[in-house]
């Protein structure tokens, strides 16, 4: 049996904390050893619970004056913050597209903003609001052709994994004339996507990180719904290493055996403290928090590989991560939320 | 040209080729490493010369050693090249097949051991040298194994003719 078919099997119980990253690539050398020189360059934790601790917006933001996220001379307004914030990611996915020597991941991960684009563009045509012209310009469909093909309502200008996602979407929101059915289609047609992919680019450790996405994505619904008390049982994606039944067995018991449930699972720390926050706080915040440091946890275990794409894809999500935080602290000062909020955001 | 000495060139021929393989391959995988960190930090040059260079010196064992037989060969002393039997021909072969093989093995790898240690110099440059260069010196020293082996029979394990 091969690694990708051996890697399609993994259960949630077949790995201690994170699955196989794959083997060695040396064609990507090079781009290893650039992503590993621009790491150097990436905010240190310190620097982000030093910003998350500053007395209001203008002293987080002068914080970030030494990094590439400095503002101009004399300028502190959020637009500013938003606009460098917007430059960074652009020139972080540019840098990814021009080390990635297998076009095909590039364009995998092009295809998250056609999906965030289409995502908002269904949205608002079933809810009859204007399209708008707000689109990312950053996947593999441009902003411009989006706006038009949903104007036409002439889909078949998109690509196939598009076009199924469409019909989905709205199929899923006329029978129930729920809005929210058009994400959990999205979400189910892009993550069956994102492993067809990976499992045809043979990539162990694409498919290990979408399957584990696939598996937090699905712990923050069952949470959700648990709290919604929602008895939707079909929203849950497949293809992750948690059994649908283990987590349909979630909604049914109380808060206190959750935790339990996943045990054995590599994700006990993230749904322990998750629910222990949420039965203190009313608030799923530690649960984001520890499932985007499981993610980043396995995304540090490209470490080990000393060439390959792994690093360069573990750069890019890290680094798209750093700019959201940053984000996210300075809209929390420019709002003036407690600091210990933003600390929660950012875990101990 | 008799059998005897055509076998003993295939064998000088082959420390070159593969001991030369292995070390343009090793210094290929570093060199690659090496530039993609100096893309961003040119100040590091000095430190990933030594680690790119390194992979080189099969290389020239292997050089060394076909030089050794084509110089017991009297290739370039005057009265030309001596008649050698065919069971001298394939000793001198087989003297030359440990750092063929360990040349161009060891070099291969010595070139991943040095772009690890590359990254490693990108992060923390105080390591560049204890790790990085360290650990590529020890997968070094089974190239020069080789070597010792080859030279050893070269020199002391065969009976050449005289010219």
């Amino acid at each position: 049996m091969n690694d990708i078919a051996e890697q399609a099997e993994l259960g949630g119980l077949d790995f201690y904390t994170y699955p196989p990253v794959g083997g060695e690539d040396w064609g990507y050398a090079f781009a290893t050893a650039q992503v590993r020189a621009i790491e150097t360059q990436m905010l240190s934790r310190a620097v982000l619970l030093d910003m998350a601790n500053a007395q209001n917006f203008e002293d987080a933001a002068d914080l970030l004056t030494a990094s590439e996220y400095a503002l101009p001379q004399g300028s502190r307004n959020f637009t500013e913050v938003e606009n460098i914030l917007k430059l960074r990611r652009s020139a972080v996915r540019k840098l990814f597209a021009d080390l990635m020597i297998d076009e095909p991941i590039a364009e995998l991960f092009r295809a998250r903003d056609d999906f965030a684009n289409m995502r908002l563009a269904i949205r608002r045509t079933l809810t009859e609001k204007p399209l708008g012209t707000d689109y990312s310009d950053d996947g593999n469909v441009a902003a411009e052709q989006f706006e038009q093909v949903f104007e036409q309502e002439n889909y078949s200008l998109l690509p196939d994994y598009m076009q199924q996602a469409v019909g989905r979407a709205v199929l899923a929101y006329y029978q129930k004339k729920d809005i929210r059915q058009i994400d959990y289609a999205i979400d189910s047609v892009q993550a069956e996507y994102n492993l067809q992919k990976a499992r045809q680019l043979e990539s162990v450790f694409l498919l290990g990180l979408f399957r584990t996405r696939i598996d937090l994505t699905n712990i923050r619904t069952m949470l959700r719904l648990k709290f919604a008390e929602s008895d939707q049982r079909s929203v849950f994606l497949s293809g992750g290493y948690i059994e649908q039944q283990r987590l349909k067995h979630g909604l049914d018991i109380g808060y206190e055996a959750v935790g339990a449930l996943f045990f054995a699972t590599p994700y006990y720390e993230v749904v322990e403290s998750g629910v222990n926050y949420f039965v203190s706080n009313k608030s799923f915040l530690k649960l984001e928090q520890q499932c985007e440091e499981h993610l980043t946890g396995f995304l540090r275990t490209t470490l080990q590989i000393t060439a390959g794409p792994q690093p360069v894809i573990a750069y890019l999500l890290m680094k798209e991560n750093e700019i959201r935080t940053v984000r996210l602290i300075l809209t929390a000062k420019n709002s003036a939320l407690e600091t210990k909020l933003i600390l929660d955001c950012l875990g101990e | 040209m008799d059998y005897g000495v055509a076998l003993a060139l295939v064998g000088a021929g082959l420390a070159a080729l593969m001991a030369g393989i292995g070390s343009a391959i090793g210094i290929g995988i570093a060199g690659r490493s090496a530039t993609g960190v100096l893309s961003e930090k040119p100040e590091r040059y000095g430190q990933m010369f030594i680690m790119v260079v390194l992979p080189g010196t099969q290389g020239f064992y292997g050089f060394l050693a076909a030089f050794l037989v084509m110089l017991k060969l009297n290739f370039f002393g005057a009265g030309g090249v001596p008649e050698l039997s065919v069971q001298i021909g394939w000793q001198v072969l087989a003297a030359c097949l440990p750092i063929a093989f360990a040349g161009l093995m060891s070099a291969i790898h010595q070139g991943k051991v040095c772009a690890g240690g590359i990254l490693m110099a990108a992060k923390r440059p105080e390591m560049a040298f204890k790790a990085g260069v360290v650990y590529a010196v020890m997968v070094e020293v089974y190239a020069v194994l080789g070597l010792l082996v080859t030279m050893f029979i070269l020199l002391k394990g065969i009976t050449w003719p005289t010219p």
